[in-house]
């Protein structure tokens, strides 16, 4: 097990550590298959209101890559086709039906498909032919699980990737604790990593220090350990600090939950509809909960006052409607407070309870954990050039120069400085005094030169 | 708070949208803002957000430009009783340096303050923070004697020169406040530069004297004998009890806002501690060339630090981060050629005796040429990804 040294970042001490238990929820009424946090897509859809709908029918694909398609994690009808600004598809909303009817495939598992997998059993993926393994996976609906740098697009399979990077630790700071999501799935996270070894020669296993203690029956298996400070698990950060070449730069990604959600589909052949998830709220100790895929973000974060803000990800996630549903790549809700009032020479107090990065507060030399609201604290200025950015980006970026460059479209000068790099941590716009939103226009400038390109 | 508050509630339609007064839109935001700390919802990654902010940020150079206001007004005071023949009490001095240094700043910040609400109006922005603090380091690097109209006028140059051309705060390549004081001292050098006015009652003018770097031994005399001689030992040149600009006279006061801004990293150290030293080494050696005994390049690093305003511009006016490089290594040099280039000036060249300003000055004009070579060498060194 190799450390990997990350000296930037952002050191978590943020109350709302979720509790390391489990709770099953019930089944929700209705479920639905966002599209919101999918890479890149341009959806084609392919069923209409009212169509009947089986534990595994597609529901769309992605024009650009038909064979890629994004299907029904439950079984029942079409309600509801949402679409947002320009008719871009937001969520196909499904009513369930009382039992799950699956599409079946061809299961790797030997004794039948109604049995679950047994522990100490080792499976093998030798049964499954090459091509097949990709198709397969495709028409499942899970090979999307697989992304591909630097963009982190749903990967390209005609593409041997120089590493393949495996994340035990989601995108939050809490995400889901990984014991938690292998404790029982051993032999299928054992199973996914011999199946990602077809696709790549090298496979690095990252998971933070603090999760290792959870962790003692796949330790084995982990290669690298990253500092507890976030974003260290991201596998951007991982990819950077690891690559010796260029070509390292198109390797892969995936997250632990991810693979095991491939590897039960391989050995069962059914689409797994269930996964963990946490919900996290200053000042709240919440548990891990077994949920259904697609549950409605309202079943998950209750009723809540009006000026709270539900996101899957506080520094990288979008924002959840209430009305919404949990992504398939999603598996945090952060529940984060947005009333204050405007403080009376909000500027010069000396903020005891007010989080920073910088030496400026009193806060700062205190080390227990603080609540977080979900507003600005200030107004946009333009840049001072204090390097705040540089001083927490984990990739060794310095976002404001990238930020001038873009904005005067010096494309060439952006990709020199490193991009490409950027791992979209949100840190930069977290740390800028000016509040300018670097993370946006660094994203935005990566993606624009990615369409560009493709 | 609540009636305040309310106060703005109720004037704030006459600013905003179709208000009577919409023109003064941004006036009325820089008071509101100044009073009560916006914090608007958040809608774009990251949706939480670090406290510190611009006011903030530029509040604490403020902060740390404290003990030098307040020395400086005090040394102000007690000069003027020197000049005068008696020996004032620290309130005295202080009423009495009230008088003379406070007008500079009411000034400062009146006729400063006037330009960037025209600029913010006609260009339709806000009133940035940044000129909280050029409008208090201007006054500091004046002396007291300096005519008001002179203060009004180097602010405007500075302001509207050194900065608002430019596109305003953020975009600056020299530091207003140094501008303004360059201004000020190429066109009046009679109230600027060489001999020092010290502020008396008595008479109209005051009378002259030269300051600490303005003086030469006697032939054959060492510099040190010929600075206590005129009544300049160390100490008082590192307390700050000689004549000089209000604010740059006490090395000790310069030190603490030093280190106040290092300590809380609104001030970047390397810039600060690359200036120490590039002014140690350079007084080093100039030090050890044999010959000019008598001349300020046989004083030593410590009276090169004390004496003059090197202290105070490289604390205050070196670390200003707009002006100075972006990168850490452009930061080191960048700070260790202000105060070779302070020190070479003071020694080498005649006509200038103190060489702090036009050394910050070039090196702002330098910075991002440290900065560029600085990207290139980094740029080389990461694994491409295009």
């Amino acid at each position: 097990m190799e450390k990997i040294k990350v000296s930037k970042g952002f050191t978590p001490r943020l109350a709302g550590m979720p509790d390391y238990s489990l709770i099953a929820l019930p089944y929700p009424d209705t479920i639905g298959v966002s599209a919101m946090d999918i890479p890149y897509i341009r959806p084609k859809l392919l069923v209409r209101e009212n169509d009947r709908v089986k534990t595994g029918s597609p529901l769309f694909r992605d024009k650009r890559d038909k064979s890629i398609q994004y299907v029904s994690p439950g079984t029942g009808t079409v309600t509801k086709i949402l679409f947002g600004e320009r008719r871009r598809l937001q969520e196909v909303v499904i009513k369930l039906d009382k039992a799950d009817e699956f599409i079946q495939f061809d299961p790797v598992q030997e004794s039948g498909p109604e049995s679950s997998l047994k522990s100490g059993t080792k499976y093998t993926i030798d049964n499954i032919p090459g091509e097949d393994l990709v198709s397969r996976l495709k028409q499942g609906g899970l090979w999307q699980c697989l992304r591909q740098f630097p963009a982190k697009d749903t990967a390209d399979s005609s593409h041997t990737p120089a590493m393949i990077i495996v994340s035990l630790n989601g995108n939050d700071i809490f995400s889901p604790h990984p014991g938690l999501l292998l404790e029982k799935e051993r032999p299928a996270f054992e199973f996914g990593l011999e199946m990602l070894k077809r696709f790549s020669k090298r496979i690095i296993v990252t998971a933070r220090e603090t999760s290792l203690k959870r962790l003692e029956t796949i330790k084995t298996h982990i290669s690298h350990l990253v500092p507890d400070t976030y974003p260290a698990w991201d596998p951007g950060v991982v990819l950077y600090h690891l690559k010796k070449n260029k070509e390292e730069n198109s390797s892969w990604c995936i997250g632990a939950d991810h693979l095991v959600m491939m590897a039960k589909f391989l050995l069962t052949g059914k689409f797994p509809i269930e996964k963990i998830v946490t919900v996290t709220k200053s000042g709240d100790q919440k548990p891990h909960l077994l949920v259904r895929q697609g549950i409605p973000v309202k079943t998950l974060a209750g009723t809540l006052p009006g000026d709270s803000l539900i996101t899957t990800g506080r520094f990288n996630g979008r924002i959840a409607n209430g009305d919404s549903h949990l992504g398939f790549f999603e598996n945090t809700l952060n529940i984060i407070n947005t009333h204050t009032d405007e403080e009376l020479f909000g500027f010069i107090r000396p903020g005891i309870d007010k989080p920073t990065v910088s030496h400026t507060f009193l806060s700062s030399l205190f080390k227990s954990p603080v609540q977080v609201d979900g507003t600005l604290h200030g107004e946009i200025r333009a840049c001072i050039n204090c390097s705040y950015c540089e001083n927490i980006c984990p990739n060794d970026l310095m976002p404001n120069f990238i930020m001038k460059a873009l904005h005067s479209d010096e494309i060439e000068d952006a990709l020199e400085y490193g991009l490409l790099d950027c791992c979209k941590c949100g840190l930069c716009s977290y740390a800028c005094p000016a509040k300018i939103e670097l993370t946006q226009i660094l994203s935005n400038g990566m993606d624009s030169h990615y369409k560009d390109k493709a | 708070m609540k009636p305040l508050q309310k106060l703005f509630d109720r004037y704030e339609p006459y600013f905003t949208g179709s208000g009577k007064y919409k023109r003064l839109e941004p006036l009325f935001d820089a008071t509101k803002t100044f009073f009560f700390l916006p914090s608007p919802k958040i809608r774009i990654v990251p949706f939480i957000r670090d406290h510190l902010d611009l006011k903030r940020y530029m509040s604490f150079v403020l902060i740390a430009l404290l003990p030098v206001l307040v020395f400086g007004t005090y040394n102000t005071g007690f000069q003027s009783g020197l000049a005068a023949g008696v020996n004032n009490g620290i309130l005295d001095s202080l009423l009495i340096g009230a008088g003379y240094v406070l007008p500079i700043i009411l000034v400062s910040y009146g006729v400063g303050f006037f330009w960037e609400i025209l600029f913010a109006v006609i260009r339709k922005h806000k009133i940035s923070e940044g000129f909280l603090v050029t409008g208090m380091l201007f006054p500091l690097t004046l002396p007291p004697t300096i005519p008001l109209w002179q203060v009004a006028l180097g602010i405007s140059f500075g302001v509207v020169i050194g900065k608002e051309v430019f596109g305003g705060t953020g975009r600056n390549i020299l530091n207003p406040a140094l501008t303004a004081r360059a201004f000020l001292f190429f066109s009046y050098p009679v109230s600027m530069s060489g001999n020092i006015w010290v502020a008396t009652k008595t008479t109209v003018d005051g009378i002259s004297s030269a300051t600490a770097l303005a003086i030469t031994g006697m032939e054959g005399e060492s510099i040190t004998n010929a600075l206590t001689r005129s009544g300049f030992s160390l100490s008082d040149l590192f307390l700050g009890f000689v004549p000089g600009s209000i604010g740059e006279t006490s090395a000790l006061c310069c030190l603490l806002g030093a280190l106040f801004l290092m300590i809380t990293r609104i001030g970047n150290f390397r810039i600060i501690l690359g200036g120490i030293a590039g002014l140690f080494i350079t007084a080093i050696l100039f030090y050890f060339i044999p010959g000019g005994k008598e001349s300020w390049a046989n004083a030593g690093p410590l009276y090169h630090l004390s004496a003059g305003g090197f202290l105070f511009g490289i604390s205050f006016m070196a670390t200003d981060p707009v002006s100075a490089p972006g990168t850490n290594p452009g930061r080191w040099a960048f700070g260790f050629l202000i105060g070779f280039l302070t020190v070479t000036i003071r020694v080498v060249n005649p006509a200038f005796v103190e060489g702090t300003m036009l050394a910050i000055l070039f090196m702002n004009v330098f910075a991002p040429l440290l900065d560029h070579g600085v990207i290139k060498y980094k740029t080389s060194k990461r694994i491409p990804n295009v």
